[in-house]
């Protein structure tokens, strides 16, 4: 996270991880058809020629407080969301991109045949944030699995019970489809906001009130479904209090 | 915590918050982009960075403009009218209208980029209604200014309603946004690119650093043992050479007759100790070789000579097996420079070796020759008198029509202690020490050994050495007609 007093800004930064293919990219692409322009930058994608990320995609989100504070300009809270190239090869590149992270949202196949890809990319994640020095347990972090529409994939009891056991939220998605791609979205960024404005007092700095972040963040992004709805629709990882309370 | 995270973040590299106009754009493409919105609707555009700065400029002076300038009172309003323009900040509304003396305006809009300020746009000066009356304040600067001709070139200057303006800046800013949208993504990847390679090569390095270290332990660990096997094999040969000394005199009676069959064991013990003492050479001499501690007299030794000696040596083991021992050497033959002692060992060893793996009935064949070396050359044979010299080899080839080598194996049979056949029912015996002593000694020379299939069967051992440059020998293909020895 970065507060820049002088132009005013508070900057955080979420992070979609995942094994090459998973849908990171359709995630961002999907978030970027389903928010409002006002809110939103343009969505910087850095490809090769057959769609693959290179680099990182990045999708700059702008959040205000709507009611200008008496005796005090508030500040601007910028979101910004990168991807990180999944293919193996990129590992450089998926380093500086994880570098200042403030939230992860881990992107999962749900097709069973992928199931060492997410794992070796799950431990290549606790491997690269260890090397930069942090730690995947104070790391806010949710699980998506995506890609529900295919076959062969983990059933929901599957899930369920995998979810159950884990400490992370985890959430089902369709990122082609734009389904389950805000619940990822809203669930990574309410336990991100959750451990930074513990850490910094940051519903203070945008002068909004405690709690009235989330509301503030769907209203300005065009989203109508209730923010509650949207937590509510995840599985586990409730063994933390600061986690996904719906 | 240690960390090892990269020097640089994906944050400093997109730039955020220090986005600047210039290192965007193509300041001649924004001088373009400016005069053809001029053109277009006939309204002067500027274009200045967040600092102030003027980064593109489609003015076209007005004739209104040109008749205020030609008195130095009009000059001086008209210079403190620009000059306050230019600095004027566009408010937090982002658009201001800054009146002119001559009842012309300007439109300061903000440019912004990713929810960003990063310049402003000054359009006019331009007349925001319907042409009127020559304004007092235009008069006011100058009496000798004439109402009419002020009138008629007010006529002239072209007008625009607030609105119109509006959408023209709006239209403006959007192409400047994807102007520099597509800058900022160009300036990103290659920014990204860069900074990729670097962190590879960082991990690189520390890979490489960590490889190095373990090489340079691993080097100290064979030092050791190759001293180690030196010591062992120097402490092993004494107590030998007592035993194998004293089974001797003790078998030609020196302590008195024995019987026939105490003899038979003494004379197994004296053999054996003999083959053991060998063993111990060989590893005495390979540690030597890999320590580099062993001494070679160098000198120029004809190879007819060396290869005529073994021939004499290994002679009666071949008659006795039934293998027919040949020696045939090309004339013009060149010296070798090296020792021939060790050479001997060299050509005893693959020619004991090829008596060993040839049945009864088969032959082992000595053949030596000039050959030159396959270094890369192009057809016109272009700088012949300077390579050929040092492509020039003395070729030793020793074939013999046994067992023969499987291609797969061949270069491990240079390995020390390696066999081809490793169970412990073998058919050969050996220690495996030979081949590596082999391939180190001509090493050692400078030259190189190979194995080669022999047709039908039977394997080939060409080593091939540089010659002595004192000779002087014609640096020819090698002749085609090897003469009988």
């Amino acid at each position: 996270m970065q507060i820049n007093f002088g132009g005013r800004e508070i900057a955080i930064k979420l992070v979609y991880y995942g094994p090459a293919l998973s849908g990171k990219t359709t995630n961002l692409r999907s978030l970027h058809v389903l928010t409002s322009e006002k809110s939103r930058g343009r969505l910087m994608t850095l490809e090769t020629k057959d769609d693959r990320t290179l680099f990182f995609d990045m999708l700059p989100l702008i959040l205000r407080a709507e009611q200008q504070k008496a005796g005090g300009a508030s500040m601007t809270l910028r979101v910004k969301i990168f991807t990180v190239p999944g293919q193996v090869l990129h590992a450089s590149t998926r380093r500086l991109v994880l570098q200042g992270a403030d939230g992860i949202a881990f992107i999962a196949d749900s097709q069973v045949s992928e199931t060492e890809h997410n794992a070796a990319s799950f431990l290549d994640l606790r491997q690269n944030l260890k090397d930069l020095g942090l730690s995947v347990r104070q790391m806010p972090l949710v699980i998506q699995y995506n890609k529900r529409d295919l076959d062969r994939v983990r059933s929901d009891e599957e899930i369920r019970v995998l979810a159950s056991q884990g400490r992370e939220p985890v959430f089902k998605a369709t990122a082609v489809q734009g389904t389950g791609v805000l619940e990822t979205f809203f669930g990574l960024l309410h336990i991100t906001w959750t451990k930074l404005d513990r850490e910094h007092q940051l519903a203070k700095l945008l002068g909004i009130e405690p709690g009235e972040f989330l509301p503030l963040a769907a209203r300005q992004m065009g989203v109508t479904a209730e923010v509650s709805t949207l937590l509510s629709s995840c599985v586990g990882g409730l063994g933390r209090a600061d986690q996904v309370a719906p | 915590m240690t960390t090892d995270a990269p020097d640089v973040s994906v944050d400093d590299l997109l730039l955020d918050g220090r986005i600047r106009l210039e290192d965007l754009v193509d300041r001649e493409a924004l001088e373009e982009l400016c005069k053809s919105f001029g053109t277009l609707f006939g309204i002067p555009v500027r274009i200045y960075s967040s600092d102030g700065a003027l980064l593109a400029d489609a003015v076209g002076e007005h004739e209104l403009c040109a008749y205020v300038n030609t008195t130095p009172d009009g000059r001086r309003a008209c210079a403190s009218v620009v000059g306050t323009v230019k600095g004027r900040d566009p408010g937090d509304g982002g658009d201001v209208v800054h009146p002119c003396f001559t009842g012309a305006v300007y439109r300061i809009i903000a440019i912004e980029y990713d929810a960003r300020r990063v310049g402003r746009l000054i359009v006019g000066p331009f007349l925001p209604a319907k042409v009127g009356e020559v304004p007092a304040s235009l008069l006011a600067v100058d009496p000798r200014f004439e109402a009419a001709r002020a009138q008629t070139l007010m006529g002239r200057m072209p007008g625009a309603k607030p609105e119109t303006v509006t959408r023209i800046a709006a239209h403006l800013q959007a192409t400047l946004d994807l102007i520099l949208f597509s800058g900022h993504k160009a300036l990103v990847t290659s920014k990204m690119h860069l900074a990729s390679v670097k962190e590879s090569y960082r991990q690189l390095e520390d890979k490489t650093t960590r490889l190095q270290e373990a090489f340079d332990r691993l080097k100290e660990l064979d030092r050791l043992k190759s001293n180690f096997l030196a010591t062992v094999s120097h402490e092993l040969r004494t107590p030998l050479t007592s035993i194998i000394g004293y089974s001797e005199m003790l078998s030609e009676g020196l302590a008195g007759e024995m019987k026939p069959e105490q003899l038979d064991f003494v004379k197994t013990i004296h053999e054996k100790g003999g083959q053991l003492l060998s063993l111990i050479m060989g590893l005495l001499d390979l540690s030597k070789l890999e320590s580099g501690t062993m001494r070679m007299t160098m000198r120029d030794a004809r190879i007819e000579a060396v290869l005529g000696e073994v021939s004499s040596t290994m002679a009666p083991a071949a008659r006795k097996k039934g293998v027919r021992l040949e020696v045939q050497v090309a004339p013009g033959l060149a010296d070798v420079r090296g020792d021939p002692e060790r050479l001997r060992q060299v050509f005893l060893n693959l020619v004991e070796n090829a008596i060993k793996f040839t049945p009864s009935q088969g032959a082992v064949t000595l053949r030596a020759r000039m050959a030159t070396d396959d270094l890369p050359m192009d057809d016109e044979q272009s700088g012949l008198s300077v390579l050929a010299p040092a492509q020039a080899r003395v070729e030793v080839s020793v074939s013999d029509t046994g067992i023969g080598i499987p291609a797969g194996e061949r270069q491990k049979v240079f390995d020390p202690f390696y066999q081809v056949d490793s169970s412990s029912t073998r058919e050969y015996g050996g220690t495996g020490l030979g081949l590596s002593i082999v391939k180190r000694l001509v090493e050692g020379h400078g030259g190189t050994v190979r194995i080669e299939g022999n047709e039908p069967h039977g394997t080939v051992f060409v080593v091939s050495l540089p010659p002595s440059l004192a000779t002087g020998v014609a640096f020819t293909k090698a002749s085609a007609s090897p003469a009988s020895a």
